[in-house]
């Protein structure tokens, strides 16, 4: 309708060195609309708003604000036009509420005004506006963090402009106070014509309050449109990788997300179809390399035991790994060795690594000696002239009696892994597991 | 963050000012009459209303004291000419350093920023250490030596703000390119003097600060340039109030944040290096008197600007004062009284930083 739109860029780019940061993106906000960008971490959100408040120079296209290109305009001009609310602002001196909101006049002043009475009744009523109208007088630092934020939306506000953007102003924020704000900026939006566009990290909020939502992923424009529109089970798969399940709420009518689980592509959680237990028998980093081939070749997997804070505890956790585990540098106790036994229990294979025995954990190696001959046991060989005994000859004599009794000597993490596919396969071929009397 | 632990916010009272104005009013008038040689109270009132009025009250400055004439003129000159231009020097060059260290604290939004930050120190120094060391202008020191210690001083203001404002122009580059080239002009200064030892003591005496070269011509240009860049600055305190609140934030409000600290920055250094020329290096009062007008009247900089410069000008005048005092006939380096008086609050505002909030440039 002839009206120049609050924002209007085409094919803009930005690049931060050799990244792109935003990618031929094209972004229209027509006057009064409240619009939500949303996107994963790092898809560029805040490069589009820092863009549009002519903080960064593009490196093609550019940023029109109500017709005029934003980088053309004074900064002090820019300041009556735009307005930002950050996710947080740096405070360090405990200003007055009141003289904080003023310094929102600051695109008004000439060097040697000062603030006028009109300022004032206008800073008053804008902190009214926010809630804040008896807390004037009081100090920023002194008020919580949800006063703060709104003192920052009022501090915005007193620049009196016809465009608010604001960044993650809800990120600090309990769900209480993330809804009290973002109800106040669009009822702002509503009665004076604000435009507003907002960063949100939550969907759902975006949903209720935006009347349009733009979705950013890697610095591209993938998605743009009102909330029932663009929200999908499909866009959170394909932009933020998670499953979730998508509903309707039934007194608003609007969409909601309820997120589920991450998808990772790469490596299909183990479930319990998958062959296994293997039980990992290590310690002290010995078994990660075993851990991880067998966790990727599906294998439900389990350890013991282990010592907290140690390599393989830490890459058993990582992996998701059962495991039993002492803590750090403890002799293994009744408790571990209980849990340990529970697992080789279970386990249709176990592997022992090549782990260095002293003391404290020969228990590991006495624990595996009665399960020889009832499941597979491989003893995987350390690599030649490592010394693994710590504890007197007692560990070499505890693996001689393990291979003596029908544990298998596999030299290596691959020979290894491949005895234990032989070991799990399908009934028909089991005939291939390694003999028992071979080691 | 507890409330507890925040000072109240202090409001605007107009007591403190008032303490400041009569106070500051009387430790002038008696500051005249201290020095090295003791001047007797009534007569040194006498000749001081006596020259102030341009004669006009007690034409006969002299009258009821007993002098005689050659005594009275001796007095009129040490009062007049030596110690009433040493009065004025210490406010001029407190005002500087108070106002310097204020702009700068605000511009690296650091409470423990002074006016001696940028490396300006160890230019001046340098400056003067070369008219002692190859005897510059001999005879006319006391044109000399402010001359090359201004040049030595605001070259190196310069320098590294050309230095960091180039392509990496944050606020934390630019101290450390400051703390970076101050060691290089120490180790240059150093190196000199290793092979001048003995204006090596000229220089240290200039190091620790002093009011000797105060006379009416100093003065007079002291205290129209710093009035000059003093008011300048001042008109900054709007946009520094702004920066507190981050360089972008102060953006989306408004301020040109770049050209706000390159100005501010060149004005405080210009205003230091002034004070640096006329009387070395006096530490600790750009440090201390901002803090002391935030405590008393807020940390709105409108405020602290002027507040730090009436301030630093009484703190100096003071320092001067009980130097004098706690040592008579004897001129002492003021710095010495300075560091004294600026060291236990200097430690004093690191523990509470520590007790109150995160401390930091950013």
């Amino acid at each position: 309708m002839g009206s120049p739109l609050a924002v209007h860029s085409s094919g803009l780019e930005v690049r931060f060195g050799s990244r792109i940061a935003l990618h031929a993106v094209d972004f229209d906000v027509a006057a009064g609309e409240f619009v939500a960008l949303v996107g994963p971490n790092g898809s560029g959100k805040t490069t589009l708003l820092r863009t549009v408040l002519g903080f960064l120079t593009p490196d093609q296209g550019s940023v029109e604000v109500f017709g005029t290109p934003v980088l053309d305009l004074a900064i002090r001009d820019r300041a009556r036009r735009v307005a930002w609310v950050p996710q947080e602002e740096t405070l360090r001196d405990n200003v007055p509420l009141l003289q904080y909101v003023l310094y929102g006049r600051y695109p008004f002043h000439h060097p040697l005004d000062s603030d006028t009475e009109a300022d004032r009744v206008l800073a008053r009523r804008i902190l009214g506006d926010v809630g804040l109208a008896d807390r004037a007088e009081d100090g920023i630092l002194s008020i919580s963090g949800g006063e703060r934020q709104r003192a920052i939306l009022a501090r915005a506000l007193a620049q009196e402009t016809p465009l608010l953007l604001l960044d993650e102003p809800t990120a600090h924020l309990d769900v209480a106070h993330q809804l009290d704000l973002l109800s106040r900026v669009r009822s702002l939006s509503r009665t004076r014509g604000v435009t507003v566009i907002a960063a949100l990290h939550d969907l759902n909020l975006a949903a209720r309050f935006s009347d349009r939502i733009v979705v950013l992923s890697r610095g591209r424009r993938v998605a743009d449109g009102s909330p029932k529109d663009v929200l999908s089970e499909d866009l959170l798969a394909r932009v933020w990788g998670v499953d979730a399940d998508l509903a309707v709420d039934s007194r608003s009518g609007l969409p909601y997300l309820l997120p589920r689980r991450l998808i990772t592509e790469t490596r299909p959680a183990p479930s319990s179809l998958s062959p296994g237990p293997v039980h990992v028998v290590g310690g002290g980093g010995a078994a990660a390399p075993l851990l991880r081939a067998l966790v990727d070749d599906g294998f439900r997997v389990t350890a013991g035991a282990l010592h907290l804070l140690d390599t393989d505890a830490e890459t058993a956790d990582s992996l998701g790994i059962v495991a039993a585990v002492e803590g750090p540098f403890a002799p293994l106790g009744a408790e571990s060795r209980a849990r340990h036994r529970a697992l080789l229990e279970e386990a249709r294979v176990i592997v022992v690594a090549p782990f260095a025995v002293g003391p404290s954990n020969l228990a590991n190696l006495e624990d595996v000696l009665p399960f020889v001959g009832r499941v597979p046991v491989l003893l995987v060989e350390p690599p030649a002239g490592s010394e693994l005994d710590f504890a007197g000859g007692a560990a070499t004599a505890l693996r001689a009696a393990l291979g003596a009794s029908g544990a298998v000597a596999v030299p290596d993490v691959a020979a290894a892994v491949r005895a234990v596919h032989q070991a799990l396969a399908p009934v028909s071929t089991a005939s291939a597991a390694p003999s028992p009397v071979e080691g | 963050m507890s409330t507890a632990t925040l000072r109240p916010v202090p409001t605007r009272r107009w007591a403190p000012g008032l303490v400041i104005l009569v106070g500051g009013g009387v430790l002038v008038v008696l500051s005249a009459l201290l020095g090295a040689v003791d001047v007797p109270v009534q007569g040194g009132l006498q000749i001081l209303l006596h020259q102030l009025s341009g004669g006009q009250l007690f034409p006969d400055p002299c009258r009821g004291t007993g002098w005689s004439s050659g005594r009275c003129g001796a007095y009129t000159f040490i009062v007049w000419d030596l110690y009433l231009p040493e009065v004025l020097l210490a406010l001029v060059v407190g005002a500087a350093l108070g106002i310097a260290g204020g702009a700068l604290q605000g511009v690296f939004r650091n409470p423990l920023a002074d006016p001696f930050l940028l490396g300006i120190s160890s230019g001046g120094t340098l400056g003067a250490a070369i008219v002692y060391v190859y005897r510059i202008g001999v005879g006319h020191a006391d044109l000399y030596l402010p001359a090359f210690a201004f040049v030595g001083a605001i070259s190196t203001g310069l320098l590294i703000l050309a230095v960091a404002r180039g392509r990496y122009g944050s606020v934390e580059t630019l101290l450390l390119t400051g703390v970076a080239i101050a060691n290089l002009l120490s180790a240059i200064l150093s190196l000199v003097l290793l092979y001048n030892p003995v204006s090596g003591e000229q220089v240290t005496f200039w190091l620790l600060g002093g009011l000797g070269l105060a006379d009416w011509q100093v003065d007079g240009l002291a205290v129209g340039a710093v009035l000059i860049l003093g008011t300048l600055l001042c008109l900054y305190g709007r946009e520094l109030n702004l920066l507190q609140l981050g360089p972008d934030v102060a953006q989306s409000a408004g301020v040109d944040a770049a050209r706000v600290r390159v100005r501010v920055i060149l004005l405080a250094s210009l205003v230091t290096a002034i004070a640096v020329a006329f009387t070395g290096i006096i530490g600790f009062v750009g440090l201390v008197s901002p803090h002391i007008v935030r405590r008393l009247a807020g940390s709105d900089y409108r405020i602290v600007l002027p507040g730090g410069a009436a301030v630093g000008a009484l703190f100096l005048l003071a320092a001067r004062d009980i130097s004098y005092l706690a040592f008579p006939r004897v001129v002492l380096p003021l710095g010495i009284f300075t560091a004294f008086a600026g060291v236990p609050f200097f430690l004093y505002l690191l523990y509470r930083q520590r007790r109150l909030a995160p401390m930091g440039g950013g």
